[in-house]
């Protein structure tokens, strides 16, 4: 029959066993050669291996997924300087691979972890082995990628136009306010070009304005076509359009206008029973020294517009800085 | 400032000396695990507000500058650990650490939160030690990457007015290795800490 004394320590014993083994995080214990020693039932049930099929085997051996020579450089600092080391999903989704704990509803296809590596120390305060903390954190980490990508989605929305998927007004503006600063110091070939619908007002009250707004889409949709990826292309006004042609210079932007009218021009717009057929009108004006703002830029690419608007439409024109 | 926080000028002496000692023996240990000489400056000790604090960190907004930091509680004492990497080179860091993988945003990421966890328990240790405490850690959290510690501190939201900074700056010889660590111990801890100052100065 045991004495009191050590009743009471076979009962203390026992529930921080009870202990240990209910709580819900993976405990594990590693000896000197990373043979596992403790493997609780969190460990168990996630692993789905039992006590007796992991205990005195090399952790290595076992669990392929752990980098061995990532793992030992961490756990060689803890045996010399006795401190506690981290690793969290943001540096490795997991240290092992197990299911997610929401099998049928959970989004991962894993397990997060958040792993904590704590010194145990010997009765003779040496560092005998290492207990592994493992933390199932895949709530928080699908949330956190999940806010990730939605404030990603958002930035996107809130720079474009959301009929045209063209950038909008606001977004283009900063971009050439980024351009013309870069123009001061570098002052390069760049050209500015502006264009609007023919007579759109008779669009809308001839086919209605559902139709307004597929010409506009339409219109669109050949601008992204015609332009090459280091364009600007936005929606200034409702059927007006602004396209930002960095290292191009105005020569070889007529190019570009001219592909644009005569697509558009060709054209056929269906909507419902109509078929529509409409052409556009551009100013061009590529960057000179004497512009003093990029409010001015556009004003002179407007006059450029505004002349072909008074030479019968259909057609584009460059502003002529000289002539000023 | 009330009275029951304001530092003497015993205690601030007391955590001086303390904070040289441990960084002694972190200095040691560092240089071990390392193999190389870590050269520390003089600790400095204050009493600061959130704005002075986020002063202090502002450069971790600047290119080349990664901060992290790290809570740890015990005893009744509780803070933070910050960070600051100033002119510290990844490939160099990487050296310094053993780490031979290829070097992209992760591994960066792995390197400061060991280099971090590596620096700054080397020296709460120390200091725990002296004290009679025993430190908890919590994982370290990179900054800038989920918030900008400045407008952390600098917000309406920081219900605290004062901090016990200990600052130490850190300098790897022979590598481009260099950073400052802040502990930041919270006001409501202070009068614990005084407690243990009181018992080792008398």
């Amino acid at each position: 029959m045991l004495g009191s004394s050590e009743n009471d320590m076979m009962n203390d014993f026992r529930w921080i066993m009870d202990v240990v083994q209910n709580v819900d995080v993976g405990l594990v214990l590693l000896d000197r050669n990373y043979d596992i020693q403790l493997w609780n039932s969190f460990m168990q049930n996630h692993s789905a291996l039992s006590a007796e099929d992991v205990i005195g085997k090399n952790l290595f051996d076992n669990f392929t997924e752990i980098d061995q020579k990532w793992f030992l450089r961490k756990v060689e600092s803890i045996y010399l300087l006795k401190n506690s080391a981290f690793t969290t999903w943001e540096q490795r989704p997991y240290l092992f691979r197990f299911d997610n704990y929401r099998p049928i509803t959970g989004k991962a296809e894993f397990m997060y972890q958040n792993s904590t590596f704590i010194p145990i120390q010997n009765l003779n305060g040496e560092i005998s082995s290492i207990c592994l903390i493992i933390y199932d954190v895949t709530e928080q980490a699908v949330n956190n990628i999940e806010l990730g990508e939605a404030n990603n989605k958002l930035e996107v929305i809130s720079q474009t136009d959301g009929l045209t998927g063209l950038l909008n007004r606001k977004t283009w503006e900063d971009h050439l306010n980024n351009e013309f600063e870069r123009q001061q110091r570098y002052n390069e070939d760049c050209t500015l070009v502006i264009f609007d619908i023919d007579h759109f007002k008779k669009v809308n009250d001839n086919y209605g304005h559902p139709a307004g707004d597929e010409v506009i889409r339409k219109t669109a949709d050949v601008t992204r076509q015609c332009i090459r990826k280091t364009d600007i292309a936005g929606r200034y006004g409702g059927e007006e359009y602004v396209i930002l042609l960095p290292h191009t210079h105005v020569d070889s932007a007529k190019i570009l206008a001219e592909r644009i009218r005569k697509k558009i021009e060709s054209l056929i717009v269906c909507y419902e029973d109509f078929s529509i057929n409409y052409t556009v009108s551009l100013g061009l004006s590529g960057f000179d020294k004497s512009l003093a703002s990029p409010t001015a830029w556009i004003d002179s690419a407007d006059q450029a517009l505004y002349q072909s608007k008074e030479g019968g439409r259909n057609q584009f024109h460059i502003f002529d800085h000289s002539a000023k | 400032m009330t009275n029951s926080i304001a530092l003497s000028e015993d205690k601030r002496d007391c955590l001086q000396e303390i904070s040289n000692v441990a960084m002694g023996q972190a200095g040691d240990h560092l240089a071990r695990l390392l193999d190389s000489f870590v050269v520390l400056s003089i600790p400095h000790v204050a009493i600061l507000t959130p704005t002075e604090i986020a002063m202090a960190v502002q450069t971790v907004d600047e290119h080349n500058v990664s901060g992290v930091c790290q809570g740890f509680i015990g005893g009744g004492i509780a803070g933070e650990a910050m960070l600051l990497f100033n002119d510290t080179s990844f490939i160099d860091l990487a050296k310094l650490m053993n780490f031979e993988e290829e070097l992209n945003e992760s591994a960066e990421r792995e390197l400061l939160i060991d280099a971090t966890n590596i620096l700054v328990g080397a020296l709460l240790r120390g200091i725990a030690e002296q004290l009679d405490i025993e430190f908890s850690f919590g994982p370290p959290a990179i900054l800038g990457q989920h918030q900008e510690l400045d407008k952390l501190l600098a917000s309406d939201n920081v219900r605290w007015e004062h901090a016990l900074v200990i600052e130490v700056n850190y300098k790897i010889e022979g590598y481009d290795v260099q950073c400052d660590l802040l502990m930041v111990i919270t006001e409501s801890s202070l009068t614990r800490l005084y407690g243990k100052l009181d018992y080792l100065l008398d």
